[in-house]
């Protein structure tokens, strides 16, 4: 496990570790959010807000998965952030 | 005024909190007030130019003891920070950046336990932020001109996803992007500091009250003690000050890094 892949190497693994919790961060209160919004324009509170929430870290979840956890499948410009620099 | 109306009530502690940070010096109370940590920033700004214009005024090869400490700080941001996480080729555009950063955080932080200044400029949200705010801008900027702004908003989403989730992701990636990456950054500079100030503000205030106004002699006992824990928190939060500013520096470097690394693989 001490591949850059999975982002554990050095102060690279350190901005995996902040991105990851980033995205965790966004999932949620993002569609979160949106839900809530959805919810006050057509008053179905908490419907929508339930749905966001779930869904958002879901997504973000999902996209850590893709990003950060299945080397196989990674394509080679996958990743994006600073994890890609410890060669 | 807290103070005078605890008084009136028969005394009782007040405990230091976040209102205690908002200082305004001139302009009263208004949102265009010139407060504390303004001044402060105003006041390590003269202070960092100052020295460093001195120091590198009269180089030498042999360097004196000024120029030794001013050579290892910014060795230390060159090359620790710089070189090694942004890599040899591009690192020397960031530098400038990186080592103001370093240096106008540190002192700003290290002035929280400095007497006669006694206060972290950066336990004022506002400062963090414009700081990260630079910060992403810069790396902004870079990601764009490197890909193109089109180029740029596609590297967004990585590749070999299914279709129909790439605008939820685009979508969850752009605010990760632009708001929660900035955000973060700045909070935790932030919190690091307020929350330090804060606790070496309640050993002291609790420690005087204790002493002087408790009464029963275990509690003056127990105020001493609370001094003498005041005095280690104000060396551990020394140690945190330094910490955070280096912290601070390091993820703009990774996160620069970032942006230059992206745009090598397309």
């Amino acid at each position: 496990m001490d591949d850059d892949a999975h982002g554990s190497a050095g102060p690279a693994g350190d901005a995996a570790a902040w991105t990851v919790l980033a995205y965790l961060l966004t999932g949620p209160l993002l569609y979160g959010g949106l839900g809530w919004l959805a919810d006050r324009w057509l008053n179905t509170n908490p419907v929508f807000s339930m749905i966001g929430i779930v869904g958002g870290m879901a997504l973000a979840l999902y996209l850590v998965w893709f990003r950060y956890g299945a080397p196989e499948r990674r394509p080679p410009s996958a990743s994006t952030d600073a994890s890609d620099n410890t060669e | 005024m807290r103070a005078l109306l605890a008084a009136s009530e028969g005394g009782g502690f007040e405990a230091p909190g976040p209102l205690d940070f908002w200082q305004p010096l001139v302009g009263g109370d208004s949102q265009f007030a010139l407060t504390r940590a303004m001044v402060v920033a105003v006041i390590s700004v003269v202070l960092i130019s100052g020295w460093l214009l001195l120091v590198t005024r009269r180089l030498s090869v042999v360097p004196g003891r000024a120029q030794f400490w001013t050579e290892g700080v910014y060795g230390l941001v060159r090359n620790g920070l710089a070189r090694d996480i942004i890599g040899s080729k591009d690192f020397l555009q960031f530098v400038p950046l990186l080592f103001t950063l370093f240096i106008l955080i540190l002192v700003n932080n290290l002035f929280g336990i400095i007497p006669p200044i006694l206060f972290p400029t950066m336990s004022r949200f506002g400062f963090p932020l414009a700081l990260a705010l630079v910060v992403f801008t810069t790396y902004h900027v870079v990601g764009m001109r490197r890909m193109g702004v089109g180029g740029y908003f596609r590297h967004m989403v990585p590749a070999g996803l299914p279709g129909w989730v790439v605008p939820l992701i685009f979508f969850l990636e752009l605010v990760t992007y632009f708001v929660t990456r900035p955000v973060t950054l700045a909070l935790r500079l932030f919190g690091n500091m307020f929350a330090g100030h804060i606790l070496l503000a309640l050993c002291v205030v609790g420690g005087q009250y204790l002493v002087f106004d408790a009464g029963s002699p275990g509690l003056k006992v127990a105020g001493v003690a609370t001094y003498a824990g005041g005095f280690v928190m104000t060396l551990f939060e020394g140690f945190v000050q330094f910490l955070q500013a280096y912290v601070f520096t390091l993820l703009s470097a990774l996160y620069l890094a970032g942006s230059v690394a992206a745009t090598v693989e397309h």
